[in-house]
């Protein structure tokens, strides 16, 4: 058998590098394409259910609770949640109302009430915890 | 195969060296010939096999699959080191 030369070489090897990289990237795509398959649903297919759960119809302030916070009207839809807030002290509904309504972090909120950030934390989270005392003897009842 | 692709070794169905040389070196020529001469198997690799409602196979090639091998291709032919 006759030596390979330095070219022949990197012919061979130039060949077996490409046809192996489009092997794998086809299998790659093969396998991305049954994971895509197992866990595809046409809509038609789709459960009544399940395609209220995609879908959002507005409601514009049908019986809903309106808090006013620092001149923010903040409406809460859910009524039981509502019910709950209603009987916390203000400045606590304050807390609750601009971090999770509004999405204020603990020190913006400090600010704006001329609080220490920690007093906010603590009082978030000690409010937190009766709102769920007070939501869950609801429902017991 | 033409006499073109056909290395000077004699070796059938391998790109000759200079080609090589250049499809690394970026030339697009040169890529468009390693990509000519790695279409059949490309097009092999992106064939695929669908059933409609009656259980009839069709074999059609996946367009978008296609092109994304020739793509990998070109990358991994950019990468290679003649050494």
């Amino acid at each position: 058998m006759r030596p390979q030369t330095f070219e022949e070489r990197i012919e061979r090897q130039f060949d077996t590098i490409c046809k192996q990289t489009l092997k794998y990237k086809a299998r790659d795509c093969y396998r991305k394409i049954k994971r895509q398959a197992e866990r595809e649903v046409s809509f038609s297919e789709l459960s009544e259910q399940d395609l209220a759960q995609l879908s959002v119809s507005d409601e514009y302030f049908k019986d809903a609770y309106s808090f006013n916070v620092l001149g923010y009207d903040i409406t809460v839809s859910d009524l039981s949640l509502a019910e709950a807030l209603d009987t916390l002290p203000a400045d606590r509904r304050d807390i609750i109302l601009l971090a999770y309504f509004l999405g204020m972090k603990d020190w913006e909120i400090a600010e704006r009430l001329n609080l220490v950030r920690r007093t906010v934390a603590y009082r978030r989270t000690s409010t937190l915890r009766e709102l769920k005392k007070f939501m869950e003897g609801h429902a017991d009842e | 195969m033409n006499k073109a692709q056909k290395s000077k070794n004699g070796n059938p169905g391998l790109l000759p060296f200079p080609v090589i040389v250049a499809a690394t070196g970026g030339d697009m020529e040169a890529i468009n010939k390693v990509l000519k001469h790695y279409k059949g198997y490309i097009i092999a690799l992106s064939t695929r096999r669908l059933y409609d409602e009656y259980g009839n196979a069709h074999l059609f090639v996946d367009e978008e699959l296609r092109q994304t091998l020739e793509t990998k291709l070109i990358a991994k032919i950019l990468t290679f080191k003649v050494e």
